[in-house]
């Protein structure tokens, strides 16, 4: 049994297998290429009874192999990059054999080449922004001033305590506008992200930005010059700036 | 070679510009949810016959059970 398929890193130019010689693929399997007419497939041999269809549905649920193989794409992902412009493929995705590999590169050949021209020289960079905790939660004046009855009081607390809250919240997605607006301005393509859950984040505010920027290499230092600039006008924004990782945002086909 | 780059007479090498970039982990490591965001979610799709790929799997359900078992982790961390 024990049927084998192609699992596919990435795709990149004129790289053959060997230069890979440092880096592993999934369970330590040799890395090799598949080329056509310029394009170079990054794959491995992987055992279907795991990466096969139903293989997959199963192994997804479990986050320790989801993590395994994530990091070892990743890895993958970042070996390929040393050598030139990276189109890294979604995570799992699987072809019976080479001849399979060698369909997608002739059938994605133009889209592909587009990508990796448009994220050559470049990586990606994330930057994130955090709301400030609610303001409403913050401990407020107690001691009521004159006896005007504490119910009409009460309410009108509670009505500026959600007007300062909403204008919080307002603020802060108009700064996550505004520093989403200035990085664009350092980088060849941008892309806002879903924001994450709170519970994964570690963060008590709530994630307004989830910016991916893709950077020429050498307009980074105008790129970082901006971070520490915005960092700087909006010290609760809390910007988060991490990478730089290949271009994975930004390898998307335009689907002909 | 340059690649047609406007003129960078300090030709600051990306090594020089990493240092300050890096802010709680090493260079270019990448958080797991950050990751998983990219290779869910972004990535090339390269769809056909003979592929296998997560095109077919429910995307939302994988992002899902993967956000709740990350939870899970986390809270039985000391």
């Amino acid at each position: 049994m024990a049927e084998r398929g192609r699992y596919l890193y990435a795709v990149t130019r004129g790289l053959t297998g060997d230069q890979l010689a440092g880096a592993q693929g999934l369970a330590d399997a040799p890395l090799t290429t598949v080329e056509h007419d310029g394009l170079s497939a990054v794959v491995s041999d992987v055992d279907l009874e795991e990466y096969g269809e139903e293989g997959l549905r199963r192994n997804l649920e479990r986050l320790e192999w989801l993590e395994e193989v994530a990091r070892r794409h990743d890895e993958v992902v970042h070996a390929v990059a040393e050598h030139g412009p990276v189109a890294p493929l979604r995570l799992a995705t699987i072809c019976l054999g080479d001849e399979g590999v060698r369909q997608r590169l002739v059938e994605w050949h133009d889209a592909l080449a587009e990508v990796l021209d448009r994220v050559d020289g470049r990586r990606e960079w994330s930057v994130k922004a955090f709301a400030a905790r609610a303001p409403g939660t913050r401990s407020e004046p107690t001691a009521e001033v004159g006896a005007t009855g504490g119910g009409a009081a009460y309410l009108r607390r509670k009505k500026e305590q959600t007007l300062s809250r909403a204008q919080g919240e307002e603020a802060a997605l108009q700064v996550a506008e505004q520093v989403h607006a200035r990085l664009s301005g350092h980088a060849a393509a941008s892309r806002r992200l879903a924001p994450q859950d709170p519970r994964l984040t570690g963060h008590t505010g709530t994630m307004t930005l989830n910016s991916a920027f893709l950077v020429d290499e050498d307009r980074e230092p105008a790129f970082l010059d901006e971070v520490q600039g915005l960092r700087a006008e909006h010290p609760d924004a809390g910007l988060e700036l991490a990478g730089p990782w290949p271009p994975y945002s930004f390898a998307v086909l335009d689907q002909a | 070679m340059s690649t047609g780059s406007p003129e960078n007479p300090g030709s600051t090498g990306s090594t020089e510009v990493q240092p300050r970039a890096v802010e709680d982990r090493p260079l270019g490591q990448i958080a797991l949810v950050d990751l998983l965001d990219r290779l869910l979610g972004t990535g090339v799709v390269l769809a056909g016959d003979v592929v296998i790929s997560l095109a077919g799997v429910d995307l939302v359900q994988v992002r899902l059970h993967a956000l709740i078992a990350t939870v899970r982790e986390e809270m039985k961390k000391p």
